[in-house]
């Protein structure tokens, strides 16, 4: 069952074109990935899911609810991550997510559990302006865990952290389904990182969805058009080359 | 140099249009005043451009103070908000230069809007009183005077907002500074900057001050200026 | 989640912004001339009026006139800036809360900021009323329901205004713009106080106000009545205008 679908799905800016035609669906408790290089529409898409930007053309459903009718109940069901700084920087990392857990009305052990899942606790005291760029993504990450909502979307959430935080981060999203039933999309610009969480990944390019399903199909659609396989970035690198070339020429 | 690349850094921040703003907003002041007060106006003796100034000047010099005051917070605020500072601080130029740079495009769109305002004026006089005689040297002088006096008020908000990295502290000193010396009617305070531009050179000179006036405010801006070239030497040392 | 936690939540945000020491010290700087020019009150220049009436009203006449407007303005930014400056307003509008209801909680915030500022001028004034009384040997200490009247009529005029501010600031993204276009609006108001539309314009109603209390306490100075046709009317509808462009605008560029 898809959780998430959209179908034909655009957005555009003036006579530039960000999400052109996108038709995603996401399995119900799962790890989506949303792969693509900079710019290539991803972002423009959580925020579409999130209200953030309207849709110019086409429709979205989350769990059977539209934008914009129903506005509230999605955001009550999703946990959200984007553009990673969002927060107030005169405001410690615990009153931060407090209000955060005041707006959804959750039960007040849930800002420390929150804390706990991103290993912030020890700071949680600290202004967040005085985070460093790995705490200010942390406590993120634990704005959009709080209370643990059915739906995540994660804009790029292992962006400014050590390799030890990726680690930590990586392998907690790969058990989140597991653990409290929920369905992740995660987005990333690297296939590797993408691989190690994900069941299911969507690469995009400029706008376009180049490729949708499990790793393996991707390996065997990749074998077919003859990519390279035996390594998944060089795999993704010539599918986005290959895309770019396609997309010159015809202009 | 330095002026062409200020000028530059204040591209989109839409620091000229505001001041253009800031000079018809305050030309304004003249027109309404007369509009609604033109029979009481033209009864009076005396040159209808003093008339006109003595009647709208002190609100028109406040908007000017209020717009150069944004308009320093405006230019270190870019400089401070993404750390642009920090990048100029490891080039290899003169911090005294950048702001002496900011120092004269500040005077110069203030000039822009004191000639506006007084174009204003003049065309005041000519509409609304029949028998008066357009005289450039007198309106030259007026608009130069008027420039000059402002002069240290610019310059004392440009070290103010250079010393601030929050903008917000530049502007709640600014805007504290033209509130308190605006109530405080005071010969001897009407020097000092942020008080001196409600100064009128029809009334200066009745009282034979307009050179004491020009004088004092010529040595106010040097001061301030050499003050400030001392404070980033300073700051180099402490930071 | 109900209003009211909601109004202590947007309180929340402005901790450690400073904005208390922001709203204090206009109003300390609004009392010191007083202080200093105590000896004026006597010089009464032929104006019928009692010098601790005069005290009283040149003090908040500075203060009605320039202090409460810049204050709302720079309360406003403030209290726009905090969301902005680190997309915490991205955050919560990706919360399900409506945006209406959080721009109202950010009006009320206003308003009792404004309060705040209110208390804070009254109990000044009875401290620099205690001091120039002990200094000048005369009593110049008013009653409390006089000036407490006074002062609450001045804060309800005030809430017009601050609803515009509101709006401007929400309108107008760049904080330094929407700043200097407040401060530009308080200087005309001098000017609109002696025309017949002041009515039109929010920024004048404190200042008509006190203007009114200056005629009644000195005859002959100003009106001794409140015009309050067409007044009231005009007040709400500005109020409810400026109200109703700032919920609908409020977050809309963080939404394009």
């Amino acid at each position: 069952m898809n959780i998430i679908e959209t179908q034909d799905l655009t957005k555009t800016y003036g006579d530039f074109t960000a999400v052109s035609h996108l038709n995603l669906h996401i399995r119900k408790g799962s790890v989506y990935g949303f792969l693509g290089p900079n710019g290539a529409g991803k972002s423009t898409t959580m925020k579409m899911f999130l209200g953030l930007t309207q849709p110019t053309e086409g429709r979205f459903h989350i769990d059977g609810k539209t934008y914009p009718s129903d506005r509230v109940s999605i955001l009550k069901e999703v946990g959200s991550f984007i553009e990673a700084p969002a927060f107030y920087g005169n405001l410690t990392g615990e009153e931060n997510l407090e209000i955060i857990r005041k707006i959804l009305g959750l039960p007040k052990n849930c800002v420390d559990d929150a804390l706990k899942l991103v290993g912030l606790t020890e700071f949680r005291k600290r202004l967040a302006r005085k985070y460093s760029l790995g705490m200010k993504q942390r406590l993120g990450l634990a704005g959009a865990l709080i209370g643990r909502p059915p739906i995540l979307i994660l804009d790029e959430p292992t962006n400014g952290l050590d390799p030890v935080g990726i680690h930590e981060i990586r392998t907690l999203i790969r058990s989140l389904p597991q653990k409290y039933d929920c369905t992740v999309l995660v987005s990333s610009h690297l296939l590797a990182e993408v691989e190690l969480m994900a069941d299911d990944i969507g690469i995009l390019n400029h706008g376009h969805l180049l490729f949708e399903g499990t790793m393996e199909e991707l390996k065997i659609s990749a074998r077919a058009a003859g990519f390279p396989t035996d390594n998944l970035e060089d795999t993704f690198l010539a599918m986005i080359d290959e895309d770019n070339h396609r997309r010159g020429g015809t202009v | 140099m330095s002026l062409l690349i200020e000028s530059k850094k204040l591209k989109r921040t839409g620091y000229l249009p505001a001041f253009l703003a800031g000079g018809f907003l305050a030309a304004v002041f003249p027109v309404v005043y007369m509009m609604v007060k033109s029979e009481e106006m033209t009864v009076l003796s005396g040159n209808p451009i003093n008339l006109l100034m003595a009647a709208n000047w002190q609100m028109m010099a406040m908007l000017n103070i209020l717009i150069s005051i944004c308009g320093a917070c405006m230019m270190y605020h870019t400089e401070y908000a993404d750390n642009g500072m920090q990048k100029m601080s490891v080039l290899p130029i003169r911090q005294g230069n950048m702001f002496f740079g900011k120092f004269l495009i500040a005077t110069l769109v203030l000039s822009i809007m004191v000639v506006i305002e007084m174009a204003v004026l003049v065309g005041c006089a000519k509409y609304w009183f029949p028998n008066y005689v357009f005289d450039l040297t007198e309106i030259l002088k007026t608009t130069g005077f008027q420039i000059v006096i402002m002069l240290p008020t610019v310059m004392l908000m440009l070290v103010i907002a250079s010393a601030c990295k929050n903008m917000w502290v530049s502007l709640g000193i600014g805007v504290i500074f033209v509130f308190t010396l605006s109530i405080f009617p005071n010969d001897v305070l009407s020097l000092f900057p942020f008080a001196s531009p409600y100064q009128i050179l029809s009334v200066a000179m009745e009282n034979s001050r307009s050179t004491l006036f020009l004088a004092v405010c010529g040595i106010e801006t040097v001061v301030f200026g050499i003050a400030e070239v001392l404070y980033l030497k300073l700051r180099r040392c402490f930071e | 989640m109900n209003f009211l936690s909601l109004v202590g939540m947007e309180l929340k945000k402005i901790r450690r912004s400073k904005i208390f020491l922001i709203l204090l010290i206009p109003v300390i700087m609004m009392w010191i001339p007083s202080i200093i020019n105590v000896d004026m009150n006597f010089d009464l220049r032929g104006i019928p009026i009692t010098p601790e009436n005069n005290f009283f009203i040149q003090g908040f006449m500075g203060m009605v006139w320039f202090m409460i407007p810049a204050s709302l303005v720079i309360c406003t930014v403030l209290l726009n800036q905090t969301e902005r400056s680190n997309k915490g307003i991205l955050k919560m509008l990706s919360l399900p809360i409506s945006t209406t209801t959080l721009c109202l909680a950010k009006f009320t915030v206003l308003l009792i900021l404004a309060a705040v500022q209110m208390v804070m001028s009254i109990v000044a004034y009875y401290i620099c009323a205690a001091i120039v009384s002990h200094i000048q040997d005369y009593n110049f200490i008013l009653e409390p329901l006089y000036v407490c009247k006074n002062v609450c009529s001045i804060y309800a005029a005030a809430i017009p205004m601050a609803a515009v501010y509101l709006a401007v600031s929400t309108l107008i993204q760049s904080p330094i713009f929407s700043v200097g276009i407040g401060l530009a609006s308080i200087v005309p108001s001098v000017l609109i106080i002696n025309t017949k539309i002041w009515f039109a314009y929010p920024m004048s109603y404190p200042f008509y106000l006190i203007m009114v209390a200056y005629g009644r306490a000195a005859e002959g100075v100003y009106e001794t009545q409140i015009a309050w046709l067409p007044w009231l009317p005009v007040a709400v509808g500005i109020t409810i205008l400026a109200l109703a462009v700032s919920c609908v605008r409020y977050g809309a560029s963080e939404r394009r």
